[in-house]
């Protein structure tokens, strides 16, 4: 399951810059004073900022829920996982929680959340260690900037059931946004994505396309130039090259 | 570019060429002054034409020929941020790796570009010598002039849209194997970085005409270096050492092990070489050079070598029929016409030796 968003610049280069990867490392000093790229986002309210900058401000909060209403009417909550959806070099080498992963209050301390956030990182994932602070999931796609305006980021997975039972059974079904985050204002639009997954991804319809369209000029550009070749190769033998 | 300039002196001679404007000193018995003057001197007046049209000519062919191909690598290099531009909110955010930028130009295309400079001949020395009019395009400044270097630059602009918007294209729903994200802005960099290394190597491949081991060497050698680079910028050691250096750390690996990645790379390479190879296979097709044929001869074998001006003038001018100057009218020219078809004869017989001829003074005979 996927979100995405229109109209939203995240590849912009004021914007690209403002974060400090020394903080999101756990670096202790870069901690206490980020870097000064995250300006403005660089302290609040008197102290650091963790994480500062941006692009970590302006992390992407919504909450969406999917469920299945089957025969009875009853609402079922597909699962949806939350880990697994970054990179594992971002996870384990480029993202660490300062001081480890437990105690992360006392690692913070000192420290304020971003302006736009309602929870400080800390308190991203209580419930798992291994989800909180800086290496939290969603925080680590949201902070690998997209390259276009319009992007689709992997928000959950929906584990594919085994043996022959649908993942998806076909019916009806109920999507639940907890809309916390505001596009209207830059006329930006968000969509919810589901898609299937294969060795060449989601649905690209445009590399097939292009190879066939490529493939077909290459072979009559082949055909096309074999047969000029063949007509002015017999032209050339007989021309005469000037002393 | 060059055009000869003689000067006739009972003393010493001296030929001057422009562009590079060297000084030639043929040292001889009446005195070494042209030489202590001179860029290059040697003793005899043959030497110069080995000088001029060998060399001089091939220096001027790998001239423009470099000139050509750097101005079409750095378009092709940095256009792509143009055209990014209009979708990054014109904020000149780059579309490369920041270490790319500052090694594209040092290490990655430098030294293939080098060796085609320094190496490349168009013909052989022995053709270069038998059609001395193969200079002709240096004096004419034919080969980099005005509208070459606007081919050049569309080259240029158009490598650089396919470039971009290839992957642009490609990367607007393009997801990982497992389904996580990659279309973020590293990984467009390193594709098309790579899309890019690829072409320009593939281009000055198609480019060379003379492949020796060092161009073998310089240019596979940059694409395995660009590569190694590449993976070892981007690993885990560097990142630990210089974090805020190398934020690009883990991109390659998780994006060059993709499949739709390759692909996109390949779509991209083949696109952009393609049409260039088929224009100048047209070129040399319909409007062949004489560079184009003598290198085709040269291929081929010494059978085009035997085409010359046959006997057909001595047959319609009626002179081997009859000793007579009544049947004058096939006849070139007006007066002394018994001499003249073997005049003709000998004249494109020694051909080769007009151009000395005129070096050492002799009148100059033109067909």
């Amino acid at each position: 399951m996927y979100y995405g968003l229109s109209n939203f610049y995240q590849n912009h280069r004021r914007y690209v810059k403002s974060r400090d990867d020394s903080q999101l490392n756990g670096d202790r000093s870069a901690l206490t004073s980020p870097s000064k790229e995250c300006e403005p986002y660089r302290t609040g309210e008197g102290s650091p900022i963790a994480p500062c900058g941006a692009i970590a401000n302006s992390l992407f909060n919504d909450t969406l829920q999917l469920y299945h209403i089957d025969s009875n009417g009853t609402f079922n909550e597909i699962p949806l996982v939350k880990k697994g959806i970054a990179w594992w070099t971002d996870k384990h080498v480029k993202f660490r929680n300062p001081g480890g992963n437990n105690n992360l209050t006392v690692a913070f301390q000192g420290t304020s959340k971003p302006v736009n956030w309602r929870k400080p990182v800390f308190e991203l994932d209580p419930e798992d260690p291994e989800n909180n602070g800086f290496i939290n999931e969603d925080f680590i796609v949201w902070m690998r900037t997209a390259a276009l305006p319009t992007f689709r980021k992997l928000y959950r997975i929906i584990q594919k059931k085994p043996s022959t039972t649908p993942t998806l059974p076909s019916g009806k079904y109920v999507l639940n946004v907890t809309y916390n985050y505001p596009v209207l204002s830059f006329d930006g639009r968000k969509r919810m994505i589901l898609s299937t997954i294969s060795w060449m991804g989601g649905k690209n319809p445009f590399l097939g396309i292009a190879y066939i369209t490529v493939g077909s000029i290459c072979f009559f550009l082949g055909v096309v130039l074999l047969i000029i070749h063949h007509k002015y190769d017999n032209r050339n033998n007989s021309a005469d090259i000037p002393n | 570019m060059a055009y000869l300039k003689f000067q006739r002196s009972a003393i010493h001679s001296a030929v001057s060429s422009s562009a590079a404007h060297i000084g030639v000193g043929i040292s001889g018995q009446e005195g070494m002054q042209a030489v202590l003057a001179s860029d290059y001197s040697f003793a005899q007046f043959r030497y110069l034409r080995r000088l001029l049209l060998v060399h001089g000519r091939w220096s001027y062919f790998r001239m423009c020929n470099f000139l050509w191909y750097f101005f079409y690598k750095n378009f092709a290099f940095t256009l792509v941020h143009f055209w990014y531009g209009f979708f990054c909110g014109f904020s000149a955010q780059t579309v490369y790796d920041q270490w790319f930028i500052t090694l594209f130009n040092i290490v990655y295309t430098s030294l293939p570009v080098l060796a085609m400079g320094l190496f490349d001949q168009d013909v052989s020395d022995q053709n270069s010598l038998h059609y001395p009019s193969l200079y002709k395009p240096g004096q004419q400044n034919l080969f980099f002039n005005k509208r070459q270097f606007f081919l050049c630059t569309l080259q240029g602009v158009s490598t650089s849209s396919l470039l971009f918007f290839i992957p642009y294209a490609a990367f607007s729903v393009m997801v990982k194997e497992d389904g996580s994200y990659i279309s973020d802005q590293q990984v467009f960099a390193v594709t098309i970085a790579t899309s890019l290394v690829i072409v320009v190597t593939v281009q000055i491949g198609l480019d060379t005409h003379y492949w020796t081991v060092v161009n073998h060497f310089f240019v596979w050698g940059s694409l395995i270096v660009y590569f190694a680079i590449l993976f070892a910028m981007q690993s885990d050691g560097m990142f630990g050492i210089f974090t805020s250096s190398f934020p690009f750390v883990g991109t390659a690996r998780n994006c060059l092990s993709e499949k739709s990645v390759w692909l996109v790379i390949l779509l991209t390479s083949v696109v952009c070489v393609v049409p260039g190879m088929a224009v100048s296979f047209l070129r040399v097709e319909l409007f062949p050079t004489l560079t184009d044929k003598v290198q085709t001869s040269s291929h081929r074998s010494a059978y085009a070598f035997s085409h010359q001006q046959g006997y057909g003038e001595l047959i319609t001018s009626g002179k081997n029929m009859k000793m007579s100057t009544a049947s004058s009218t096939g006849s070139p020219g007006g007066t002394p016409q018994s001499s003249t078809w073997i005049e003709n004869m000998l004249k494109r017989k020694n051909a080769v030796s007009c151009v000395s001829d005129e070096i050492t003074g002799a009148p100059a005979k033109t067909d």
